[in-house]
């Protein structure tokens, strides 16, 4: 009789999307240029990161509202002095510069927004990305230096963010999809901020569009969405399938949308299992 | 019109008893700024462990219908003091401060006069 002792194959797991592929940040490019102390722009997937002597300066991302979108939208600056002070930066003095000496912000408070909005859109910039990124060297945002940040201080709060969206709900599709409200059981109270937020779900607007909208940060949308998708009260609209199989996405929407609180509820608990 | 770090300086220097301060963001429990705190205390941890505390309290608030707003909360240790202050700004900035007093040389009531000092000094 012979004796088979190879191990048994592995069970099949799910690789899970928080998943980082190595420890020690979250961009190697980003880290050597940061050794290297570069300057420039560092050009990825979903955004763009300013380097000033390996430093971050400043960080732009199609995914989130900008920085003038921050200041113009809750009336801190009127966006006729913004779009002056942009169009009469140049490279030794910076539109930061102008609108301080200018006297139409007050430092904290631009600091506080600029590092607000830098956090903000360094998120999704070093999202993990399908392309490799692309390093322009000696490219400096009309901006000017307002608070440099330091690229692990950068990294460690993009992974913390991820981590802190992930213990919220776990599933990441409510980060980019068309949101449609769905009716919980038993909704907690929400906050005010929350309530504006849902009023405007409508099952084409997406987390960046309502952040525009808001005039509020992407990556708090996010944090107030994932609450939401946790409640039972907002869910990913189903992709449309392909065409030719009858479904349509008001179809799909029909389906996501369920009273039976029973079907509700099972299906939060598979969405919260298959996320694991 | 003072800049963050300023600010920040101003809190450790003028407050008697004053051992670490910090500004932070409530929503990502990010610290935008963080002074003192030594060894004994990371500030970034505490920073985002007490968005929790101010967040309890805020949704607690619009529960029970409450219209006030928060300016600070206390927290007394058997040695130190924990003291948030919550900035007001245009339509809520979404930022507190956050200040650890050692409470054998702190003096409560002058402490909170002057943290809503500084804040006021932000201009955020």
């Amino acid at each position: 009789m012979t004796v088979v002792d190879a191990p048994p194959p592995r069970l099949p797991v799910r690789p899970r999307p928080s998943a980082e592929p190595a420890r020690g940040g979250v961009s190697p490019m980003l880290t050597r240029l940061a050794a290297e102390r570069a300057t420039g722009a560092l050009i990825r997937e979903h955004g763009t990161l300013y380097l000033a002597e390996g430093r971050v300066v400043h960080a732009e991302s199609p995914l989130t509202p900008g920085l003038d979108v921050l200041l113009t939208a809750h009336g801190t600056l009127k966006a006729e002095v913004w779009h002056n002070a942009v169009a009469r930066a140049d490279e030794r003095h910076g539109a930061a510069r102008l609108l301080l000496s200018g006297g139409h912000l007050a430092e904290g408070a631009l600091e506080l927004c600029h590092l607000g909005a830098l956090y903000d859109a360094a998120y999704f910039a070093l999202a993990p990305s399908s392309t490799p990124g692309r390093f322009r060297c000696g490219i400096a945002h009309r901006l000017g230096p307002v608070l440099p940040v330091a690229v692990a201080d950068l990294e460690r709060e993009v992974l913390r963010r991820r981590e802190l969206l992930r213990r919220i709900w776990p599933d990441a599709r409510p980060d980019s999809a068309p949101l449609v409200r769905t009716h919980a059981t038993a909704a907690p109270g929400l906050t005010l901020r929350q309530r504006t937020l849902l009023e405007r779900i409508d099952g084409t607007r997406t987390a960046t569009d309502l952040a525009r909208e808001l005039g509020r940060q992407a990556f708090h949308t996010l944090v107030d969405i994932r609450r939401l998708a946790a409640a039972g009260l907002v869910a990913p609209r189903d992709a449309p399938g392909p065409a030719g199989d009858g479904e349509t996405p008001a179809f799909a929407e029909q389906s996501a949308y369920t009273t039976d609180p029973h079907i509700t509820l099972l299906k939060r608990l598979r969405d919260a299992l298959e996320a694991l | 019109m003072a800049n963050t770090e300023t600010c920040l300086k101003e809190a450790l220097a003028s407050i008697e008893g004053a051992t670490g301060v910090a500004l932070v963001d409530y929503t990502s429990g990010m610290a935008l700024g963080t002074l003192g705190g030594g060894k004994s205390l990371d500030l970034t941890v505490a920073a985002a462990g007490n968005t929790d505390v101010v967040r309890a309290k805020m949704r607690t608030m619009e529960h029970l219908g409450l219209k006030g707003q928060i300016e600070d909360i206390l927290i007394t240790l058997t040695d130190q003091y924990h003291l948030i202050r919550l900035l007001s700004g245009r339509g809520g900035s979404g930022l507190f401060l956050y200040l650890v007093l050692d409470s054998k040389r702190a003096n409560l009531a002058m402490a909170r006069h002057q943290l809503k000092k500084i804040e006021e000094s932000l201009e955020v």
